[in-house]
C-alpha cells in the first residue's frame, strides 16, 4: 500500500495503482484522453503530464503510466508540466473543427473541458485543417471523424475490449482514421458505447441527434429492463419522451459499459400506440370510473364463485413494488396467483435456480470478470444476456479460459471451447462432472470423444477461481440444480468458486420470492378451463405476444366472465379487456429491481409521464394548444392500481405499498437505503427446492432418432418483446430463421434456405432453413421473434417428429 | 546434412580455408550486391559466363557472386584473383574483351579499371584504391570475399566459431564481460552498451525469453544492414545464437522490410543451411542450447525500427511504441524479456568471441570502441558502404574515402542519422566518429547513414524534406508527434513556397522543443532535429527565404525570380535553345535574359544551365 503526496495531499493507495487514478481518489482530476479506467493506460495522448518531484520517479511524466510508489511527491500544478499539457492540448485542437454549436457532444465534451481547463484558449494555427469522410455505421451510432484527437480509444474498446474488429485505426502519422474499412453497419452489439467512451463527438448517439443538449434534458439513474442481468444506466427525457441511454458505471455489476438493447430499448415507453387511456370493453372512459367498474368486476366474481376464481398473472419485469403490492392482494383476498411465468417448467427453472444461488457461491458480473475458468451451461450468453458476452471476453482477455456447454451455435467474440450436446444429454454431462470432480471416476455418458469430461473436471478442479454459468431458458429444473451441485462441489476444493444463473426478466429474482412453489400462467389456464377461474388480472404480463400458446390462450380467455389488463403496451388484450387500466414504464413509476445474482437496484423516476410534445404538437413545437392537464398523463404505477383495485376505498395506497414491502420475503430488506445496491439475504431464501441427485426417468425428452428438439430461444436484437418495439434496433435484428446443423438438414430432408413447416397438435410453424454448422445434432433452434408468430407449441422446447417437418418448395 | 560437432566445424574451417586462399589465384568476383543488380550485374555475370565458356575456360575459372563489395557508385563490379584487380563500371559488352585481354593474355583491361578523380591515374588493385585503402573492416569482413549462400565458405573465414567458443567455453556471464570489455555499443544509433543490455536481459526471470534482430533500416539513405544481410547473413546469425546462449533465449525473429527481397532470400537460406548444420534448433553443436530463429517480415513502416514497435508488430499488432518502462529486457515480445540488437552490432558479436573484447576495443576512442559502417551518399564522388575505426575524422570519410565533392562544387554539410540526426557543417568536419563528439555538434551516430550535401543544396529544403519524411512516417499514437511534426511540415513548407513570417523561426524552435519533450517515442523525440541543427548552422538561410523571400542555394523554386546572373552567365545559349516559350533572349557572346511576360516558369533553363545563372 504506497503512500504519496499529490499537490500537498497524502494518499494510501493499492499498489499497482496509478498516479491518474490516486490522484482521482482525491478528488484531482488530471486531464486525460487515452486513459480509461476500463481500458487502461497507453500513454498516447500525452495530456495527463504532471510533475515528479521528489522519490522514485523524477521530472514530468505521464501520470497514467506510472504506478504509485512510496515516497512519490507529485505535482499536477507545477508550472512546466502546465506548460507541457497546454502544448499538447494545443496541438489537439490544430484539426478539430469547433463544430461544437451543432455537434451533440457539446456540453458534455471531454475535449470541451480540457481545451479551457488545459489553459488553450488562443489559436496560433492558421493554415488548413486535415478533414476526413465520414462513415455510415447504421442507425445507432453517427460518425464524425473531424473531431477525432486520435486517443484510440474507440478503437482499443472496440477491438480489444469487445473483440471485434469491423472498427478500428488505419493509416499512420495525421492521416490515421478511424472507422470501418467500409461504411456500414457496426457488428458490435455492444457499439453504443463508443458514444460513452469517445471524449469528444466523433462518435454520438443518432436516434437522439440534435434532440437536445444534456443539460436540456431530465436525466435520472435508472436500470435495464430488457434482460435480467440489471445493467445501470442513466436515462435521459425530454419534452415528455425518454430520448437517451447512457451507461452508468458500476463497478459490481455492469462496469462501465452496457449492451445496444439495453442502451436503444427505450423507445416503447414513448411511442404513439403506447396505450394511455383507460377502458372499459374497448371504450375509453375516466382512470377512476374505469378502476371502480374493475374492482366492482372482481368483487361480484368473489361473491358468486369464490376468492379463488379470481387470477392475477404478473411480468417477472414488473418492479418490486408492483410485484409486492400483487403478492400482497392475492395473500390478503385469496386471489389465485400471482403467476409471473408462462409454463411449468419456465417458473420451476427460475425458482431452481433462485433456490440453488447460496450466498457462498453468488457472484456478480463484475466479479465473473475475474474468474480463471468459467463453465457456461445451457446459456448463449450473447443472445439472451448480451453483458455477461463481454464480462467472460474479460476473462478470456485476462489469460482465463471458457467452456461453453450448450446445443446451439453459440457464438463469443473471443476463443472458447464449444460443446454442442444435445438438450438430453446435459444432465448426464453435469452428473459425470459432478463425479469426477469429487474425485470418483464417472461412467462416460453417451457424448463424443471430443468432450473430455475427465480432463475438463480437472481442469475446474485445477483453476484458481472457477465459476460456472448456467441458464434457465432451454434447460430442465434438475439440470439447472444440477449446474449448483457443481459449483457446490468445486467450493469444496476452491476457496473461491462462483455461481452465475441468468434468468427470464428483469425482475426475475423477485418474481421468483413470491412463491416457494411456482405458479404458472399454464397452470392458471388449466383452472380457467376447468372453470376455477373466471376473471384474470393481468399485470404487465402481454400475452398475447409472451405465452407459448395463442391459441389456448385466446380460446381460454374467452372462457372468463372478465379480463382486467394493467399494462403500458399495446396489445390486441387491451382492447378485449373488459377494463383495461394504462400503467408506466419504470421511466415514469421508478422502483426496485433484483437482478439474476439476487442484487437489489433502485431506479428513479426520469419524468412526470404524458404524452409527447412529439406526438400531441404533431413534430411542432412549442405545442399550440394548452389545457390545464398533460395529455395522455392517466398511466399510473402498476402497483398504485392494483392496491387500488385490491383496497376498499380510495385511500392513499403508499402505507399499503409500504406494509406490501415489508412482507414481501425475509431475504429482501427495504427499511434501509444502503441495502440498495447491494445483494439481498440470500441466505433467507428456501434452499434445495429440486432434489437433484440422480436424473429423473428421462420422459419427454428421450428423443426418438427421427426426432429433433425444437427450442425457441432468444436473439439479441427482436426477441426481447420492449426492446423489440425501438424502431433503431428493428434495423438492427436479423430475420428469423430456424438454424440447425447442415447434416441434420440433409437427414431431415430440409434444405438450407428454404422454409420448414413444423406442424404439432394441430398448430404450425412455418420459418427458412439456415445452416450453423456449430449447432448440436438433433437440435433446431428458432428464435422468438416478434416478426414470427411462434406462440404456437405451448413451450418453448418441444419434441418435434420427422414426420412433422415439412419441407416447403419456397 | 548430417549435425555438425565442433570437431566438424574445425574440420570445414581448414578445407575452407585452404579453397579460399585457393580462390585468390583463380576466382572472380562480382558483387552480387542490390546496388551492383540495379546496375545491371546480373546481366554482366551471365555475359562473363558465356564469354569464359567461349574461350573454354569453364574448367579453370570460377565466377563467384559475392554480397555487396561496398563501392556501390561504380557497379557493376568485379574483382579478379589473383591480382585483387578491381574492375569497375562495367557493360556486357566489356567482357569479352575482358576475358580476352586479362584471363587469357593476362593484361588487366585498362579502360575498365578506377580511375583516381584526382590523380586521373588508373589503380588496378583494389586495396590501393583510396576509398578501400582507408577503411577497417570487421562487421564487413567477409563482404566480397564469399559467396553468401556458402555457409561453407563463412565457415571457412573462422564462422561459427565465436558460437563454438561462446557455447562451450564460456558462461553466459563470461559472454555477457567480454562483450562489456568489447566496449560494443548499439549500433542502430542511440549507442547503448550491448553487454548491459544483454546483462538486464539475462537477470530477469522468465523461462521464455527472445533475441530480436532489428533489421527494418528505415533511414533515408542508408543501407548499411541491408549489405550486411546480403554478404554475410551468417554473422548475424551466429550473433544471434551468441546473445542466446548470454541471456538463455530459445527463439528468435530477425525483423526485416519486404523491400529487402534479396537480404531475406540471403538470410531464408542461411537459416536454412544453419539448421542442417545443427547450427540452429535443438542442441547447438551437441551443447544444451536450443535455439531457432524465423524472419518476420515487416511492410515498412519507419515507426517498426523503434524497438517497442517492432515487437508490437511481430505480435501480428499494429506497430506503434509504448512507453518505457516497462524495458524490454523486462518486457518485450509477448511481455517475455527480449533483447533487441541491430544487424551491425550482431555481426560483430563473432569476432569479439574469437578475437577476445580486448581485441575490439583495441580501436575507437575513449567512449566509442571499434568500428562503425557507414552508407555514404549524397554528392560525394564515391557512394558506397564504409567501414571505419572510431575516432576517424568525418573529413577522411568524405573526402579520402569519399573523393570529395563531385562537380567542383563546394562542401555544405554531411546529415547524419537520417531524420533523427543532424547537420555536421564544414566548421565540424574534423569531428571524429564518436558517439559522444557527433552529438556535441548536434547530430547523432544514428544507425550510419551519411547524407552529403554539396553547395546547391538548400538547408530550409533539406529540413523540410526530413520533416516531411518524419510526419508521413510517425504512426499517429502520441499528439506531440502526430500533429507538431506536421505542423512543422506546413511552416517549413510555408517558408519554401515564400510564404514565410518573421515569427515561423520562433514556432519551429518552441514547436521542436514541445515535440522533444513530449513525444512517447525515440521517433518523435528526435523527430525535430533535422530542423534544430539546420537552424543552429544555417539560420541564415532560414532568414533569407523568410526576410528577402530568397533561397540562397537557389534550389526553392517558388522563390526563383527568373532572372540571369550576369557574371555567371558564360553566354553560351544553352538556356536560349531549350526554352518553350520562346521567352529567352540571347545572341552569341551576350548574356542571356528572360522575358518574364512570355516565361511560363517551367524550369527548363534552370535545368538546363550548368553554372547555376538563372535565380
Amino acid at each position: 500500500m504506497p503512500t504519496l503526496k499529490i499537490d500537498n495531499r497524502e494518499i494510501n493507495v493499492p499498489a499497482g495503482t496509478k498516479v491518474i487514478e490516486a490522484a482521482e481518489r482525491l478528488g484531482i482530476m488530471i486531464p486525460r484522453f487515452c486513459f480509461h479506467p476500463a481500458l487502461g493506460s497507453v500513454g498516447a495522448c500525452r495530456v495527463c503530464a504532471v510533475a515528479f518531484t521528489e522519490g522514485p520517479v523524477k521530472g514530468i511524466q505521464m501520470s497514467c503510466m506510472i504506478d504509485a510508489q512510496d515516497g512519490m511527491v507529485v505535482s499536477t500544478t507545477d508550472a512546466e508540466a502546465v506548460d507541457f499539457r497546454r502544448h499538447v492540448i494545443e496541438f489537439l485542437m490544430l484539426n478539430h473543427p469547433h463544430d461544437c454549436p451543432v455537434c451533440d457532444e457539446g456540453g458534455h465534451c471531454l475535449l470541451q473541458d480540457l481545451t479551457v481547463a488545459g489553459g488553450h484558449g488562443l489559436r496560433r494555427y492558421r493554415g488548413l485543417k486535415r478533414t476526413h469522410i465520414n462513415q455510415d455505421l447504421g442507425p445507432l451510432v453517427q460518425h464524425e471523424m473531424n473531431r477525432c484527437i486520435q486517443c484510440y480509444r474507440c478503437s482499443r474498446y472496440y477491438q480489444e475490449f469487445t473483440g471485434y474488429r469491423d472498427l478500428g485505426v488505419m493509416g499512420i502519422g495525421s492521416r490515421v482514421y478511424f472507422g470501418r474499412s467500409a461504411p456500414g453497419m457496426l457488428e458490435s452489439p455492444f457499439a453504443g458505447n463508443l458514444i460513452d467512451i469517445c471524449p469528444t463527438g466523433v462518435y454520438t448517439d443518432k436516434p437522439s441527434r440534435y434532440i437536445g443538449r444534456r443539460w436540456d434534458y431530465q436525466r435520472q439513474p435508472s436500470l435495464c429492463i430488457h434482460c435480467s442481468l440489471g445493467c445501470n444506466l442513466t436515462a435521459s427525457a425530454r419534452y415528455r419522451q425518454v430520448v437517451r441511454h447512457e451507461a452508468r458505471p458500476n463497478l459490481e455489476v455492469n462496469g462501465h459499459f452496457i449492451c445496444d438493447r439495453g442502451r436503444y430499448g427505450y423507445a416503447y415507453a414513448s411511442i404513439a400506440d403506447r396505450p394511455r387511456q383507460a377502458m372499459a370493453a374497448g371504450t375509453p372512459g375516466p382512470i377512476v370510473d374505469i378502476l371502480a367498474g374493475a374492482r366492482e368486476a372482481i368483487q361480484q366474481t368473489v361473491e358468486k364463485h369464490g376468492p379463488g376464481s379470481v387470477a392475477v398473472v404478473v411480468s417477472p419485469r414488473s418492479s418490486l413494488e408492483t410485484l409486492a403490492v400483487v403478492k400482497e392482494a392475492c395473500g390478503q383476498h385469496g386471489w389465485t396467483g400471482p403467476a409471473a411465468a408462462h409454463t411449468n417448467r419456465q417458473a420451476l427453472n427460475r425458482n431452481t435456480a433462485v433456490s440453488c444461488l447460496r450466498p457462498e457461491l453468488a457472484v456478480s458480473l463484475a466479479a465473473d470478470t475475474e474468474a480463471h475458468d468459467v463453465l457456461v451451461i445451457g446459456a448463449d450468453p450473447l443472445n439472451e444476456a448480451p453483458m455477461l458476452a463481454l464480462s467472460l471476453r474479460q476473462v478470456q482477455r485476462r489469460g482465463g479460459h471458457v467452456i461453453v456447454i450448450d446445443p446451439r451455435g453459440v457464438q463469443l467474440p473471443f476463443d472458447f471451447d464449444h460443446w454442442a450436446v444435445h438438450p438430453s444429454a446435459m444432465g448426464a454431462i453435469l452428473q459425470a462432472l459432478i463425479q469426477e470432480i469429487g474425485g470418483h471416476r464417472a461412467t462416460a455418458p453417451d457424448t463424443p470423444a471430443t468432450f473430455d469430461i475427465t480432463k475438463l473436471a480437472r481442469r475446474l478442479n485445477a483453476s484458481p477461481r472457477p465459476v460456472v454459468v448456467c441458464g434457465t431458458d432451454i434447460l430442465t429444473p434438475h439440470e439447472i440444480a444440477l449446474a449448483g451441485d457443481l459449483a457446490r462441489a468445486l467450493r469444496r476444493t476452491h476457496k473461491v468458486a462462483g455461481l452465475f444463473y441468468t434468468l427470464a426478466g428483469a425482475n426475475a429474482f423477485a418474481a421468483a420470492l413470491l412463491h416457494d412453489q411456482p405458479v404458472s400462467t399454464e397452470a392458471v389456464l388449466d383452472r380457467i378451463e376447468d372453470g376455477g377461474v373466471r376473471l384474470l388480472v393481468a399485470v404487465e404480463q402481454d400475452l398475447w405476444r409472451e405465452f407459448p400458446d395463442r391459441k389456448r390462450l385466446q380460446a381460454a380467455l374467452k372462457r372468463l366472465d372478465h379480463l382486467v389488463v394493467l399494462d403500458y403496451v399495446d396489445s390486441p388484450l387491451n382492447r378485449e379487456a373488459g377494463h383495461f387500466i394504462p400503467t408506466q414504464p419504470l421511466y415514469e413509476s421508478g422502483g426496485h429491481w433484483i437482478n439474476q445474482e439476487g442484487r437489489l437496484q433502485a431506479a428513479s423516476p426520469v419524468m412526470a409521464g404524458g404524452e409527447p410534445i412529439e406526438i400531441t404538437g404533431g413534430s411542432d413545437h412549442p405545442p399550440r394548444v394548452f389545457d390545464r392537464r398533460i395529455p395522455g398523463d392517466e398511466p399510473l404505477a402498476a402497483w398504485r392500481a392494483v392496491a387500488a383495485l385490491a383496497g376498499e376505498d380510495e385511500a392513499d395506497p403508499a402505507p399499503q405499498l409500504k406494509t406490501a414491502l415489508a412482507d414481501f420475503h425475509p431475504a429482501v430488506n427495504l427499511s434501509t437505503p444502503e441495502a440498495t445496491g447491494q445483494r439481498i439475504d440470500l441466505e433467507a431464501i428456501a434452499h434445495d427446492l429440486v432434489e437433484s441427485g440422480p436424473a429423473p426417468e428421462p420422459a419427454e425428452d428421450d428423443a426418438p432418432a427421427d426426432a429433433v428438439v425444437l427450442l425457441l430461444v432468444d436473439w439479441t436484437f427482436g426477441t426481447e418483446p420492449l426492446s423489440a418495439m425501438a424502431p433503431a434496433l428493428t434495423r438492427m435484428e436479423a430475420a428469423p430463421v430456424a438454424r440447425l446443423h447442415p447434416d441434420e438438414i440433409a437427414r431431415l430432408g430440409l434444405a438450407e434456405g428454404r422454409p420448414v413447416t413444423v406442424s404439432l397438435n394441430g398448430n404450425r410453424l412455418t420459418v427458412p432453413v439456415q445452416a450453423d454448422p456449430r449447432m448440436a445434432a438433433g437440435v433446431m433452434a428458432v428464435p422468438r421473434h416478434h416478426l414470427l408468430e411462434w406462440q404456437v407449441f405451448g413451450e418453448t422446447r418441444v419434441i418435434v417428429k420427422r414426420s412433422q417437418l415439412k419441407a416447403e418448395s419456397e | 546434412m548430417a549435425k555438425l560437432t565442433t570437431q566438424d566445424l574445425e574440420v570445414i574451417k581448414s578445407a575452407q580455408k585452404a579453397r579460399l586462399a585457393f580462390r585468390e589465384r583463380t576466382y572472380l568476383l562480382i558483387c552480387g550486391g542490390t546496388g551492383c543488380h540495379a546496375t545491371g550485374s546480373i546481366r554482366v555475370k551471365d555475359a562473363l559466363l558465356a564469354a569464359i565458356e567461349d574461350k573454354g575456360l569453364g574448367d579453370t575459372v570460377q565466377v563467384i557472386e559475392t554480397g555487396c563489395n561496398g563501392f556501390c557508385a561504380m557497379g557493376p563490379l568485379l574483382v579478379v584473383h589473383p591480382g585483387d584487380i578491381f574492375y569497375q563500371k562495367l557493360t556486357v559488352e566489356d567482357m569479352p574483351e575482358l576475358v580476352e585481354s586479362h584471363l587469357i593474355n593476362g593484361k588487366p583491361v585498362e579502360r575498365l579499371l578506377y580511375k583516381d578523380p584526382v590523380s586521373k591515374a588508373r589503380i588496378a588493385a583494389q586495396t590501393k584504391i583510396p576509398f578501400f585503402a582507408h577503411q577497417m573492416p570487421r562487421a564487413l569482413r567477409n563482404k566480397g570475399l564469399i559467396n553468401p549462400e556458402s555457409i561453407d565458405e563463412y565457415i571457412g573465414r573462422d564462422g561459427y566459431i565465436g558460437a563454438a567458443k561462446a557455447l562451450f567455453d564460456m558462461t553466459p556471464q563470461q559472454i555477457i564481460e567480454e562483450m562489456k570489455i568489447s566496449g560494443m555499443r548499439g549500433r542502430g544509433g542511440a549507442g547503448f552498451p550491448t553487454g548491459v543490455k544483454w546483462d538486464f536481459a539475462s537477470k530477469s526471470a522468465g523461462a521464455v525469453k527472445y533475441v530480436l534482430c532489428n533489421a527494418d533500416e528505415g533511414d533515408p539513405g542508408a543501407f548499411m544492414d541491408r549489405s550486411i544481410l546480403e554478404a554475410d547473413p551468417h554473422a548475424v546469425l551466429e550473433g544471434m545464437i551468441i546473445a542466446a546462449k548470454a541471456i538463455d533465449a530459445h527463439k528468435g525473429y530477425i525483423y526485416a522490410r519486404t523491400e529487402y527481397p534479396l537480404a531475406i532470400k540471403r538470410l531464408g537460406i542461411a537459416i536454412d543451411q544453419a539448421k542442417g548444420y545443427g547450427l540452429l534448433g535443438d542442441n547447438i553443436l551437441g551443447s544444451a542450447l536450443s535455439f531457432d530463429i524465423e524472419i518476420y517480415q515487416g511492410a515498412g513502416a519507419f515507426v517498426c525500427g523503434e524497438e517497442t514497435a517492432l515487437m508490437r508488430s511481430i505480435e501480428g499488432k499494429r506497430g506503434m511504441p509504448r512507453p518505457r518502462p516497462p524495458f524490454p529486457a523486462h518486457k518485450g515480445l509477448w511481455e517475455k524479456p527480449t533483447i533487441l540488437n541491430n544487424v551491425e552490432t550482431l555481426a560483430n558479436v563473432p569476432q569479439i568471441m574469437v578475437k577476445g573484447g580486448a581485441w575490439y576495443a583495441g580501436v575507437g576512442t575513449q567512449t566509442s570502441k571499434g568500428t562503425k559502417v557507414f552508407a555514404l551518399s549524397g554528392d560525394v564522388n564515391n557512394i558506397g558502404l564504409v567501414e571505419v575505426p572510431m575516432g576517424t575524422p568525418l573529413r577522411t570519410i568524405i573526402y579520402d574515402i569519399g573523393g570529395g565533392i563531385p562537380n567542383k562544387r563546394k562542401f555544405k554539410a554531411v546529415q547524419l542519422g537520417g531524420p533523427s540526426g543532424g547537420c555536421i557543417p564544414e566548421s565540424h568536419l574534423d569531428t571524429p566518429v564518436d558517439y559522444e563528439a557527433i552529438a556535441k555538434v548536434g547530430a547523432i551516430m544514428g544507425s550510419g547513414g551519411a547524407i552529403v550535401m554539396d553547395e546547391k543544396t538548400c538547408m530550409v529544403d533539406m529540413a523540410r524534406f526530413f520533416m516531411e519524411f518524419i510526419q508521413d512516417e510517425s504512426c499517429g499514437k502520441c499528439t506531440p508527434c502526430r500533429e507538431g511534426t506536421r505542423r512543422q511540415l506546413q511552416i517549413l513548407e510555408k517558408i519554401c513556397e515564400g510564404r514565410g513570417e518573421p515569427d515561423d523561426i520562433d514556432i519551429l524552435v518552441e514547436l521542436s522543443q514541445t515535440i522533444r519533450e513530449t513525444a512517447l517515442c525515440g521517433l518523435g523525440q528526435t523527430g525535430p532535429n533535422p530542423v534544430l541543427s539546420a537552424l543552429r548552422y544555417f539560420r541564415d538561410e532560414f532568414e533569407a527565404h523568410i526576410h528577402e523571400k530568397r533561397c540562397p542555394a537557389k534550389r526553392c523554386v517558388a522563390l526563383l525570380r527568373f532572372e540571369v546572373e550576369p557574371d555567371a552567365c558564360t553566354r553560351c545559349g544553352m538556356c536560349f535553345r531549350a526554352c518553350p516559350a520562346d521567352a529567352i533572349v540571347w545572341e552569341k557572346k551576350e548574356v542571356a535574359r528572360i522575358d518574364k511576360e512570355k516565361c511560363i516558369k517551367c524550369l527548363t533553363c534552370y535545368d538546363k544551365c550548368r553554372f547555376d545563372a538563372i535565380f
